[in-house]
């Protein structure tokens, strides 16, 4: 532990001390350092909340305390749309506090984001910005290093080139699992996460989840066999109310 | 205190013209004008006819409030509490404020070098009441020539004024002077009731009296401060004006934590500090900056000014740094608890509400924003965002009462074209931002009502303007792409045309 690390404000906080990055999925994703998620397509931002806050959840990060910082650029939280606070209840039974920035530009984004590390009041920070260079990413990663404080970017499909974060991750979204009750209805959701590089599990670097929210367990598992398309036994359609017609003639 | 534009005994007659009932008239005019027998209120025809090389001009009312209001807010260097009197003068509360000057005489020969040093015209009255002091400016002040009544003086000093200077209607003074009543103090002994009766409405012989009264102390005049005066103030008076921003920084330190050391002693804090920076040349630049709760650390403060310091151009230089502490309230100052585990809340709330701080000096008023949960099934408006003020709410309830709810929601519900099995049934295929989906799986519907108790209509209203209940489904495409549509209305409900789909959210 450098000097500047124990001169930093809040490390006599038990919870704010540097963890030794865990080896396991999601390998530190919301425990420590920056971390890379990217869209694999156009559209796929939410698959990428959801894989965020579902990785978050399982990593056990619901369990450290403090309140999230939210930094969306404004022009991104248009075109996606903003996350409300019951998306944040539906996949951690832990509620967290979260304060939510909305700055126009990227500067102002890159340096709201420094700034709460530096401030040790929030335990997380997801950050929706258009792009960060390799610069931008590096400072962040030594703030977060030095102050304890994980940080989510959450990025485009565009996203390319160097980064100083720990990992990269890219999101799709898959067809999602086959719903028990009924076969018409879409049931649990399935993403396709790749690693594509990793600081923490280089070995892993390109390996590829098929992955599955249980929204009743809470939990993240891994699917296999996706491309089999339904895997659990077709039941035979039910006839539920909108197939109740002869009803509607007999009246 | 009376502002007028300096004039020269040779220039031209001059005037300004607005437009009254009857054609122009002369708004205001200058010396020679006034000389010539042309004053305020005469029809410009007339004054044509008297003076036929009269320059004119239209008056600017709406340029002449700015000044003046431009000229009050610089008045704060002198007192907190200053105030607009009609459109030509301004009235200031000096209570409290002219030991700082080195009494009452010192202070108004400061005030007047520094007007007349900045090209200002004025006269300048001093008196125990509001009515005195503007009867003195008005009537009995000259140019450089600062009219002064001590406090009780009232009574004497006012009597040989003419009643003109009382603030009162043209026509009363007409009136007035009729009656022979020229002076002041030709009022003091006059019955009340036989005054009453010489006027023709009760409204003016009152408006009389309370302008006597008034003047003299008798009734109570408040004055209406443009800005409510501060709970706090720190004043820094340089002798050697300060010249660069690093010496404005020094001073700010300075003063922030005299005020702050202040605050203390009264065991408070405050959510809104003002720095305003007086330059030798008359201006004034301000800053502000506010807090999310009540704080007195100096060197929070001073990092909050550190991003907009740079603006304060020092000019010609600063001769005087005031920092107001605004919305002061009582502060609940806690001990740092020694670990996460000990602390009372899980968030360090006051290290939250510096973060907060830090980020709405840099990005501005209402830019840290808290998701609060609104009593409404409408999915659009039961969570509102709120700007952050310093205190979290408590946790909501975890009881899920809702069908799901999606991860993204948009800002406004986007229309898509649909293509629908049946009427009732979710969509087929769909059309959202020029790319086609076809639904796979859809799963449906939840129907929410409209709030009918928002929007009641008009007894006779026709039903079509009523709002339509919106049926939610929750559907898939080929893809993997999740959605939250709504169909916003029924096919019979009678409330205006077909139905129309819309995407309010996306799913994870």
């Amino acid at each position: 532990m450098d000097i500047a690390t124990l001169k930093a404000k809040g490390i006599v906080r038990a919870h704010s001390a540097r963890t030794p990055i865990c080896a396991r999925f999601p390998f530190g994703l919301a425990q420590a350092g920056v971390h890379e998620l990217a869209e694999a397509c156009f559209g796929d931002m939410p698959a990428l909340t959801g894989f965020t806050l579902a990785a978050y959840a399982e990593g056990g990060g619901a369990n450290r305390a403090g309140a999230i910082l939210w930094v969306t650029q404004a022009r991104l939280g248009l075109e996606h749309g903003c996350v409300p606070d019951s998306a944040l209840r539906a996949f951690s039974a832990h509620h967290t506090h979260r304060l939510v920035v909305q700055p126009a530009k990227l500067s102002d984004a890159l340096w709201t984001i420094e700034e709460a590390i530096a401030s040790s009041a929030v335990s997380l920070i997801v950050a929706e910005v258009s792009g960060a260079d390799f610069t931008a990413t590096r400072r962040l990663a030594l703030a977060s290093g030095r102050h304890g404080v994980p940080v989510i970017l959450l990025m485009p499909y565009g996203r390319e080139g160097a980064t100083a974060a720990q990992a990269r991750w890219r999101i799709t979204s898959k067809p999602s699992a086959p719903n028990r009750y009924d076969p018409r209805a879409p049931g649990t959701p399935r993403w396709h996460a790749t690693l594509e590089r990793s600081r923490t599990a280089p070995h892993l670097a390109g390996h590829s989840f098929d992955l599955e929210w249980n929204n009743e367990t809470l939990s993240l598992t891994v699917v296999s066999g996706l491309g089999a398309g339904q895997a659990a036994s077709p039941t035979p359609p039910r006839r539920g109310p909108a197939d109740a017609s002869g009803i509607r003639r007999a009246g | 205190m009376r502002p007028a534009f300096d004039e020269q005994a040779n220039t031209p007659p001059f005037v300004l013209t607005e437009s009254g009932h009857a054609g122009l008239i002369v708004a205001a005019a200058n010396r020679t004008a006034l000389n010539l027998g042309i004053g305020p209120g005469l029809r410009f025809t007339d004054a044509r006819a008297r003076v036929p090389q009269l320059l004119y001009d239209e008056i600017d009312r709406e340029a002449d409030a700015r000044g003046l209001r431009a000229l009050a807010s610089w008045m704060v260097r002198w007192t907190p509490l200053t105030a607009l009197d009609g459109v030509d003068g301004l009235m200031l509360e000096t209570t409290g404020c002219d030991h700082l000057h080195g009494g009452e005489t010192a202070m108004v020969e400061a005030l007047s070098l520094r007007l007349t040093r900045s090209g200002c015209a004025h006269r300048i009255g001093l008196a125990g009441t509001p009515g005195a002091a503007s009867a003195l400016a008005r009537a009995a002040a000259k140019e450089g020539v600062p009219a002064l009544l001590s406090e009780g003086g009232e009574r004497d000093g006012l009597a040989d004024l003419p009643v003109a200077a009382l603030r009162l209607s043209t026509e009363a003074v007409i009136l007035l002077r009729r009656f022979g009543l020229v002076r002041i103090g030709q009022l003091y002994d006059i019955d009340r009731k036989a005054l009453a009766r010489r006027f023709q409405s009760r409204d003016m012989s009152d408006a009389v009296c309370l302008r006597l009264d008034q003047a003299l102390g008798l009734r109570i005049e408040p004055l209406q401060p443009l800005l409510p005066p501060p709970a706090h103030a720190a004043r820094l008076p340089c002798p050697e004006p300060i010249a660069n921003g690093q010496g404005v920084a020094e001073g700010l330190r300075q003063i922030t934590e005299i005020l702050c050391a202040d605050l203390a002693r009264l065991g408070q804090g405050a959510r809104s500090f003002i720095l305003h920076a007086f330059k030798s040349d008359g201006d004034v630049s301000s800053l502000s900056v506010t807090a999310a709760r009540p704080v007195r650390n100096p060197e929070h403060i001073l990092r909050l000014f550190r991003e907009t310091l740079d603006s304060i151009d020092p000019g010609f230089g600063i001769d005087l740094l005031l920092l107001e502490a605004r919305r002061a309230g009582p502060m609940s100052v806690s001990a740092v608890a020694l670990s996460g585990d000990l602390a009372a809340s899980d968030t360090d709330e006051a290290a939250l509400a510096a973060l907060a701080d830090r980020i709405v000096a840099k990005l501005g008023q209402g830019s840290v924003l808290l998701n609060t949960p609104q009593a409404s099934h409408a999915p659009d408006r039961a969570e509102r965002w709120l700007p952050y003020e310093g205190t979290l709410p408590p946790h909501a309830s975890t009881s899920a009462t809702t069908g799901p709810r999606p991860v993204r929601m948009l800002s406004h519900p986007e229309r898509v074209e649909v293509i629908a099995e049946v009427p009732d049934g979710p969509p087929l295929r769909f059309v959202w931002r020029r790319i086609v989906r076809t639904v796979s799986r859809a799963d449906g519907p939840e129907r929410i009502n409209p709030e009918w108790w928002r929007s009641l209509p008009p007894v006779g209203a026709k039903p079509k303007n009523l709002p339509r209940a919106r049926d939610y489904y929750r559907v898939e495409d080929s893809k993997g792409g999740r959605y939250w549509l709504f169909r916003e209305g029924l096919y019979d409900d009678e409330r205006g045309d077909a139905p129309e789909w819309y995407v309010q959210g996306l799913f994870a």
